[in-house]
């Protein structure tokens, strides 16, 4: 039994209104998306199409406020502590990451015992994390390249032709969106696997106790303040 | 213009059964094609009637790789006909489906021997020679330009096409590539490409040639596209102003008659929207005249005015048959493997299939194997972590970090 | 001696080089027949899916993609054995009629004309005198006479003077830019009214074959390459209206091939029939008969979907020779008995194989008439090369005639030949009709041609009546639902220039092999073997004996490698 206390300084009432509708918006987009990509029932195209533009602007708007957001709003340094500092600190690689990045990959091939330290976040997760903001605009490139009223701007029009033509822009995009959808399929595995507490503060808000730890990620014993 | 030439134009036209009416109509479609007002029709008419009464534009119809296609292509189109374009816009002094000549310098006896001299004015090929001399003609291109087995995969008069092709390009005013085939390489250069073809742009890019292309895509070529470009060339003026340059877009297309997709212009676009598509050929979604878009229609991303100019002289254009696009206008010039085969093959389905190692796969096949291995590996991996009683909560903590206890750190 | 190359051989599909030896005599003693050109259909189709090839191998041709088309459908349709519906059958058929119409029109006026008219010529015309002409020949042979059709002759001699006038001085003559105009081989006898008459059908006939064409443009998207016919069936749904169309169009276009067409063809004939011993012209047809082996695989499916009892039916003839009463017997085609040769063509491939385990590598070495020469295989029957096209069919249904269920109001074959081999006779003033033998020849080659085009306009109407009919009854199926399945398949077909087939074997859902064998590659066939027992191709061997007048300008060898419409 290892559980990190969840409390709500780790993810502040914004973020997880941002995560919310993040979920929503990659849901719709994805479900839109596979329906444009082949029709596999009848009526729908119209709606499937409106869902996509409009969830791809309220995801791009998402992103672009939860980046913007997180150099103003504070939130916990590290699970389990109710200390906090400004969010991008903790979103972008802290201090307490370093050098354990084969630790986690160890722990998660069985090929190391103890759960390794992390700071907010695991390594790994830090590095998804990350990873969606540039690919969420490359998804967004793709996808503008693909859209009628964007796709002849020479910004976009230009990766058109580098890639060898719309078709293939396509291609991209969708291969994208199977992207996304094992990110999210290991993402929720990951964040659920040990236990349903993240879970219950993201979405709900909902704080549980466990473990504390200090600012530099090391346990700290007791109850955080 | 004096009123009497006016006179001449008609009567010559009326010759053809043509009437003004027609001519007008003519002009207007051409005023469409090239994206002018109708207002722009009276100046039109002064061109054309300006280039069918003065000597007619030199020009060399010249087929590389072809099947031919885009020259039947041409004899289909009706507003002009061809015998219009053949016999009053341009003087088409090589054009090897049509004219009457025939050979080259080996067809007089004893040429071969040396001790004859050729007699250009005997033969088909002499009719290049002159006009070489005479240089400033527009070079109609058709079919792939075939650098195969040394240039061998295409021999004409005795000696490989693209031995000459280079002097014929560089003496060109301007080279109207006509159909996916001379843009690009179309079919014949899709993988694996077995006789090197490629378009006339990227030849002569390779060779240095500096001769402006433009590209006129599909497969044929509509004839159309090309009426519209000559006269565009041709009559107003544009290339020595350069104005037709700008016309063109990233891909050396005209941008007023490749600027839309299919899809954009589609009367079956209703239907797409809608949520009707046509599931299976002949069926009653067929009859009502639904969306093609689940079998595979390429019109999304297919640029071209099909569904305005359509086929056939406006008899009707592939949609309109029950047949999905195929986007036989997708051309790359300058991107190999931009040809509309591969581009568009299996022409059923919605995607192309991608070469991987030595075979092929639909992208949702791709996608759908990378999702099953994740969720798979996530399976065992869940099954790994209940084994290892991490489900509830993890393993315990390290006390400290692996790499700080290394250093001496830690407790 | 000596020796004369046509190359490039213009006016024909794609790119051709006719290289032959003159004998003392003036007359062709050996002749080499070159396809100079290389894509590698095959090759690119491999490893595609089996639908695809009916886009893609149809643009093998330009000028008969249809038949390339229905070919590869119905080699993936005999892999899957599947039988397409009825509806199906006819719209395949008729748009299939069209393509022939438009083809043929298109070859005798646009392609093959300029080689027995001179324009030069219908400058001379006296222009009352080419409308008692064109009335007399109206009233001869045109069942509809000749007030249907009224031509400007004199606005047409203006246009055509006007345009050699103002072309001759300053390198403008556009297409008859060198041409042979005012050859010796045009005989003199023939009037200068039937030259202004053929140069006016000739611009006429411009707007026929593209009507034709529109009617494929209505039934399969567009011409050339169409789109309808899918594996399974076709993606065109007619209704009343486009049927109403088609029907529009397709009486114009047979307004012209009854009462122009052969008109013409009748009236032009008999000065090539003749010899004329002062100008040292040959009858054409007296020459150019080439290797007497005929083979059909037939077209126009009749609801049985048999080879031999399609509506010009499928057949083989070896060794035909009328004019010394050999008729040999009729066999049923069969696609196994085909072989690629290729000791004398550019490809490293293996020897004698039929098509459906066949291969292509190729491999190009220098042009050597006694080595390899020529990008096209050897194709051979039994070992026979074999004439395709017209002639062909046409002697193939001249001798099935009896076993034959012709449809309802269609001139026959047999009828039409007999009919024109009659006239023929008259016009020659000949006793009686003009012998059978005469088909086999230049001239016999040309008239085939023509005569088709006539049966196949009786035969459209035909097809779109009996489509109209079943529209109306309604329900009708267009289309098989199938799936992909592994095999083997063969598609026989004919196009407007000779029999095609492809051949498919299908791996996995794939294509991983695809051979065809197009009508130019039986005709233009180099050939089999090296050394002197080497057997010429089809072409090569219709050359041999031909007369020619002036080897400079080498008329009587490009009418004959035309009269193929290679
Ligand atoms: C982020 C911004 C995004 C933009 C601007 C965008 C835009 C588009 C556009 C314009 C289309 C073409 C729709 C049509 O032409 O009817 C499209 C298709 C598609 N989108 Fe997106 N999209 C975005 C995000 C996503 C996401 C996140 C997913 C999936 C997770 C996704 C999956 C798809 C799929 C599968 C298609 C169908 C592609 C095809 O088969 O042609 N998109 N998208
Ligand atoms: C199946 C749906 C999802 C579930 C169950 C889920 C669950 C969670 C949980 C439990 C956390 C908190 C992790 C922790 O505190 O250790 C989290 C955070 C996060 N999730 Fe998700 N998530 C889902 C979908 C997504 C999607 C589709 C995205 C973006 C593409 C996403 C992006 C994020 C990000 C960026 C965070 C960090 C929180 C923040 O800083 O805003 N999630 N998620
Ligand atoms: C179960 C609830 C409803 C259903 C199934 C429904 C369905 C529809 C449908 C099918 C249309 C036609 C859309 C089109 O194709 O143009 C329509 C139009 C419309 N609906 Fe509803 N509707 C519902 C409730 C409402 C409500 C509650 C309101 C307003 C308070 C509303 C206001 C309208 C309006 C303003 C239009 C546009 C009418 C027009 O064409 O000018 N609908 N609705
Ligand atoms: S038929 Fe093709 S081009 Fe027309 S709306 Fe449907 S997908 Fe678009």
């Amino acid at each position: 039994m290892a559980h990190p206390a969840h409390y709500r300084e780790a993810h502040p009432m914004v973020f997880v209104l941002t995560h919310w509708i993040n979920l929503i918006a990659m849901v719709s987009l994805a479900f839109s998306g596979f329906y444009i990509h082949y029709p596999f029932f009848a009526g729908f195209m119209g709606v499937a199409r409106g869902m996509h533009f409009f969830f791809m602007f309220v995801l791009i708007i998402n992103l672009t406020f939860r980046i913007i957001a997180a150099f103003f709003v504070k939130s916990a340094v590290s699970l389990g502590s109710r200390e906090v500092d400004t969010d991008i600190k903790n979103w972008l690689p802290q201090k307490a990451n370093r050098h354990q990045f084969l630790a986690w990959i160890k722990y998660y091939l069985f090929m190391k015992k103890d759960h390794p330290l992390g700071a907010k976040y695991g390594v790994l997760q830090k590095i998804a994390y990350i990873a969606t903001v540039p690919l969420t605009f490359v998804m967004a490139y793709t996808g503008f390249s693909i859209w009628g009223p964007t796709m002849d701007w020479s910004f976009f029009s230009a990766g058109a032709g580098w890639v060898g033509g719309y078709m293939y822009m396509r291609v991209i995009h969708y291969f994208l969106m199977w992207v996304f959808i094992v990110f999210t399929a290991i993402h929720a595995y990951l964040a659920n696997v040990e236990g349903f507490a993240p879970s219950g503060l993201i979405f709900a808000w909902k704080e549980s106790e466990g473990l504390h730890f200090d600012k530099e990620g090391n346990p700290a014993g007791g109850k955080a303040h | 213009m004096a009123h009497g030439n006016h006179d001449a134009l008609y009567s010559q036209l009326a010759a053809r059964g043509v009437t003004r009416r027609d001519f007008l109509k003519f002009c207007g479609s051409i005023a469409t094609l090239m994206g002018l007002a109708e207002t722009a029709i009276p100046q039109i008419a002064a061109a054309v009637e300006a280039a069918a009464l003065t000597p007619r534009a030199p020009a060399l119809w010249i087929n590389g790789g072809a099947c031919t296609g885009c020259t039947e292509s041409m004899a289909q189109g009706m507003t002009p006909d061809v015998a219009t374009v053949v016999l009053d816009l341009l003087s088409l002094n090589y054009f090897e489906t049509v004219m009457m000549a025939q050979g080259g310098p080996e067809m007089i006896p004893g040429y071969q021997e040396g001790v004859v001299e050729a007699k250009p004015e005997l033969t088909a090929e002499g009719a290049i020679k002159t006009m070489l001399e005479e240089g400033g003609y527009i070079l109609i291109f058709e079919g792939t330009v075939m650098t195969g087995f040394g240039g061998n995969a295409l021999r004409i008069a005795g000696k490989s096409q693209t031995e000459e092709l280079p002097e014929i390009c560089k003496n060109a005013a301007a080279i109207v590539a006509v159909g996916s085939c001379a843009v690009d390489g179309g079919w014949v250069a899709a993988r694996p490409n077995p006789a090197e073809g490629k378009g006339i742009q990227q030849f002569c890019k390779d060779e240095g040639i500096a001769t402006p292309v433009i590209n006129l895509p599909t497969c044929p070529v509509n004839p159309e596209w090309v009426v519209a470009m000559v006269i565009d060339v041709l009559l107003l003026g544009q290339l020595e102003s350069g104005a037709i340059l700008d016309k063109l877009d990233d891909f050396g297309r005209p941008s007023l008659i490749f600027g839309q997709t299919i899809h954009d212009n589609c009367p079956r676009r209703g239907h797409f929207e809608n949520g009707e598509f046509v599931y299976e050929f002949g069926s009653a979604e067929e009859a009502k005249g639904y969306c093609l878009y689940a079998v595979g229609c390429k019109g999304p991303q297919t640029f071209t005015n099909c569904p305005i100019v359509r086929w056939n002289d406006g008899a009707s254009w592939c949609v309109e048959s029950g047949a999905p696009c195929i986007g036989c206008g997708n051309a790359n010039p300058l991107s190999p493997g931009g040809n509309w085969v591969d581009v568009g093959a299996p022409f059923l389905n919605r995607m192309p299939d991608l070469p991987i190692a030595g075979t092929t796969f639909q992208p949702s096949t791709i996608g759908a194997a990378v999702g099953a291995v994740a969720a798979g590996a996530l399976l065992v991996h869940g099954i790994g972590m209940k084994v290892a009683g991490r489900m509830d909560g993890g393993a315990p903590y390290e006390d400290v970090r692996a790499h700080d206890r290394k250093k001496g750190g830690g407790k | 001696m000596a020796r004369v190359v046509v190359d490039p051989l213009t006016r024909i599909e794609g790119h051709l080089r006719v290289e032959v030896e003159i004998g003392a005599d003036s007359k062709v003693s050996d002749a080499w027949v070159s396809g100079t050109l290389y894509r590698g259909m095959e090759t690119v189709l491999k490893g595609r899916r089996p639908q695809d090839a009916f886009y893609v191998s149809q643009r093998i041709c330009g000028v008969c993609p249809i038949s390339h088309g229905h070919a590869s459908t119905m080699s993936a349709e005999d892999t899957y054995d599947l039988t397409i519906p009825n509806g199906a059958r006819l719209v395949r058929n008729i748009i299939e009629c069209a393509q022939y119409l438009h083809s043929h029109v298109l070859w005798f006026y646009t392609l093959a004309a300029l080689d027995y008219v001179d324009p030069l010529k219908a400058l001379s015309a006296d222009i009352a005198a080419t409308y008692d002409l064109a009335l007399a020949v109206a009233g001869k042979y045109a069942p509809a006479g000749f007030d249907v059709r009224v031509t400007d002759f004199g606005a047409v001699q203006k246009r055509v003077g006007e345009f050699i006038n103002a072309g001759l001085n300053n390198n403008r003559l556009s297409i008859f830019t060198n041409g042979w105009l005012g050859h010796p081989a045009y005989p003199s006898e023939m009037p200068a009214e039937l030259h202004l008459i053929a140069v006016a059908h000739y611009l006429e006939a411009l707007q026929v074959q593209a009507e034709a064409s529109q009617i494929i443009g209505i039934m399969g998207g567009k011409f050339p390459h169409f789109m309808t016919s899918v594996n399974g069936g076709t993606t065109f749904v007619p209704t009343e209206e486009k049927l109403d169309d088609v029907l529009y169009r397709l009486m114009k276009v047979v307004d012209f091939v009854n009462n122009v067409m052969i008109p013409d063809t009748l009236a032009i004939a008999p000065y090539y029939a003749k010899d004329y011993p002062n100008e040292g012209i040959v009858s054409s047809a007296a020459y150019g008969a080439g290797c007497k082996n005929y083979l059909a695989w037939g077209v126009f499916n009749d609801p049985s979907f048999e080879l031999t009892k399609r509506y010009l039916p499928g057949g083989v003839i070896k060794g035909l020779d009328l004019a010394a009463g050999v008729i040999p017997g009729l066999e049923d085609p069969d696609p196994s008995k085909v072989m690629e040769y290729v000791s004398r063509s550019w490809y490293d491939s293996a020897d004698g194989l039929n098509p459906s385990d066949g291969e292509t590598s190729a491999k190009y070495v220098d042009y050597d008439v006694n080595g390899k020469y020529s990008w096209g295989k050897a194709v051979r029957y039994d070992d026979l090369p074999m004439e395709v096209g017209p002639l062909s069919r046409m002697l193939v249904a001249y001798l099935r005639d009896t076993e034959m269920q012709w449809p309802d109001g269609v001139r026959t074959p047999k009828q039409l030949i007999d009919l024109t081999l009659g006239a023929l006779g008259s016009e020659l003033g000949l006793t009686g009709p003009v012998p059978l033998a005469a088909l086999q020849s230049l001239l016999g080659r040309v008239a085939a041609r023509n005569l088709e085009t006539a049966f196949v306009a009786d035969l459209s109407v035909a097809s779109v009546l009996e489509l109209v009919g079943y529209v109306k009854e309604g329900d009708v199926k267009w289309f098989e639902p199938h799936s992909v399945s592994d095999g083997k398949g063969v598609g026989m077909w004919e196009a407007p220039r000779g029999s095609v087939a492809h051949w498919m074997t299908v791996e996995g859902g794939k294509l991983s092999n695809y051979q065809v064998v197009a009508p130019t590659t039986w005709d233009i066939a180099p050939r089999d073997k090296e050394g002197a027992d080497a057997v010429r191709g089809p072409i090569e061997e219709s050359l041999i004996g031909a007369p020619v007048m002036d080897p400079e300008r080498p008329m009587e060898v490009v009418r004959i490698v035309r009269s193929f419409d290679p």
